[in-house]
């Protein structure tokens, strides 16, 4: 209709919300602890190998496939078909798998043999109340 | 330039990526069902053993310790897919998903200097992320780009660009084996003699197009490097179903989202009917628009409780996934659905004991009379009153048939990969 105002949006009686333009999404814990989500696998701790760095049993492990292990990360690896969280050393003696538990046994690669890497653990996620 | 992204073996590999100790083994995956064999390891191959040996004729090979099966297991290879097309999003300029295992991408401009050389760097991101080894080919049309990719399966590094003349490669490919030529074709292209790729190129277009009409004469246009296939134009090739649509604005509301998911899924599905195929599962995925860059892709896999082509046991499946997609704020690009785990009525199937013998499962149910009845009835004396038995009491019944199935480890919180 010609000539009629239009009147469109809200309108908003009283004053602004001073906070309006402090808001922020709120804190995201994927954010923080899965920074590559297509390269990003949870997996669940079972036993006490790596008890020393604070690994327990039943903890959730965030795993980054796209990282390429440097000597002293904690990784996740297939050893004779089984995965195993182990830290990571390499040097003039060539490569192995420390747990942090003196009852386990320190696995050691032989020359040749390839480490057959799954990724690097970024983070441990102990929770008190319940193991799932 | 087309690539074409595929991942090798797919649900083999996937498999591998959890269970190490199939690595190096003649594995394969079963069907629906547990039907028969639907992708098989390269050692299972060499064994001479074809794609969809029925499993029951190999289960004493399983047993004396020659052989390996799983059962399909979607939630995973959904996944696995999904995480392979984000990265895909991240490198190219466009990725159009046509199966779960299979995208045509449209590199970047930078690439233009070495195709050859971005597709070795893109093979080597998916493998180190996600695990799996794809075959990459390039080429000007998506029909030349599937020819190269075969190819690049075949070559270490995984990577072909189709030469500026092909003329040799076509010469030595069988015309069957040409994208979107199909299985009855062959017969009537033999009779005009056309027997390789290179004779369909070369051939007339009112021959071509006396034998296979417009279509057939789409594929030779991409033979001669003219790009024909318009985007997801895939109907020609019953492999993949599929819809997807980019929005013309921003949608930004939940509604709107579950809107378009749901009209996507009602096309897809009266395709998936027109090919007379049920499906086991679907991937539903959504594009959003970044502040910068290229967009997140969001994406869900859900396996129905039976493979069906009905619309609403697919919306119903589908439903909470679909929230789960919305984030509020968020501005979407595109939504999409890709079924997998196609299959013809009847296949592989065995009678349940409570299914109604006229019409065998899974024939395609008619939703009409018998929902209006529930529905009215639910609508009277209270929702849930009466409700499918396949929601609860026979529900075991219903569903597929998977014995052999591995762990969810990337969609189960309590089936998750364990380390010790």
């Amino acid at each position: 209709m010609p000539g009629k105002p239009k009147i469109s949006g809200s309108v908003v009686a009283g004053f602004p919300s001073p906070a309006e333009q402090y808001l922020e999404p709120p804190l995201d814990l994927n954010e923080l602890l899965v920074k590559r989500p297509a390269a990003t696998f949870f997996v669940r701790v079972q036993g006490d190998s790596m008890i020393g760095a604070g690994i327990n049993d039943g903890d959730l492990l965030v795993v980054d496939r796209s990282l390429r292990p440097a000597s002293g990360d904690v990784i996740i690896a297939s050893v004779d078909g089984d995965f195993t969280v182990k830290t990571y050393r390499r040097d003039k003696d060539g490569v192995r798998l420390e747990p942090a538990n003196p009852n386990y046994p320190v696995i050691r690669l032989n020359p040749g043999q390839e480490l057959d890497y799954f990724g690097k653990v970024t983070a441990c996620i102990h929770r008190f109340a319940g193991k799932k | 330039m087309i690539g074409l992204v595929d991942g090798n073996n797919f649900f083999v590999s996937c498999e591998r990526v959890f269970d190490r100790r199939l690595v190096g083994r003649p594995v394969a995956v079963l069907s629906n069902n547990d039907g028969c064999c639907v992708s098989r390891s390269n050692e299972f191959k060499a064994l001479g053993i074809p794609m969809g040996t029925p499993y029951f004729q190999l289960k004493d090979r399983e047993a004396a310790g020659e052989l390996f099966f799983r059962s399909s297991n979607y939630e995973l290879y959904g996944d696995m897919s999904r995480r392979i097309i984000s990265i895909l999003r991240e490198e190219a300029v466009e990725v159009e998903q046509y199966s779960i295992d299979e995208a045509f991408i449209f590199p970047p401009t930078t690439a233009a200097a070495d195709y050859a050389a971005y597709g070795r760097r893109l093979r080597a991101k998916i493998f180190r992320w996600v695990g799996i080894p794809c075959g990459i080919g390039f080429a000007p049309t998506k029909t030349l780009a599937k020819i190269a990719n075969h190819i690049g399966k075949k070559k270490p590094d995984g990577v072909f660009l189709m030469p500026d003349d092909p003329t040799d490669i076509l010469a030595a490919l069988p015309v069957q084996e040409v994208w979107g030529v199909g299985r009855r074709l062959p017969a009537k292209l033999h009779a005009v003699r056309i027997i390789t790729a290179q004779q369909l190129r070369d051939a007339d277009d009112d021959t071509i197009r006396s034998v296979g009409g417009v279509t057939l004469l789409r594929t030779a246009m991409e033979l001669r490097g003219i790009p024909c296939h318009e985007e997801r134009d895939y109907d020609a090739d019953p492999d993949s179903i599929s819809c997807s649509r980019s929005f013309g604005e921003p949608v930004t509301s939940a509604e709107a989202l579950a809107e378009s998911l749901a009209a996507y899924t009602a096309q897809a599905a009266a395709k998936l009917r027109r090919h007379g195929l049920l499906a086991a599962g679907c991937n539903i995925y959504a594009q959003v628009f970044a502040s910068c860059g290229g967009g997140d892709f969001l994406g869900r896999t859900v396996v129905f409780p039976a493979p069906t082509d009905a619309t609403n046991e697919m919306l119903r499946a589908i439903r909470e996934e679909v929230d789960a997609l919305y984030v509020a704020g968020t501005r979407y690009r595109k939504t999409g659905i890709v079924f997998f785990g196609l299959e013809k009525p009847g296949t592989a199937h065995q009678m349940d004991l409570f299914e109604d013998s006229r019409s065998p499962f899974p024939v395609p149910r008619s939703p009409s009379r018998l929902y209006a009845a529930v529905d009215a009835l639910n609508a009277r004396y209270g929702k849930g009153k009466v409700f499918s038995a396949a929601q609860g009491l026979g529900a075991k019944s219903w569903h597929m048939k998977r014995q052999k199935l591995s762990r969810r480890p990337t969609t189960r919180w309590d089936e998750l990969m364990t380390v010790r």
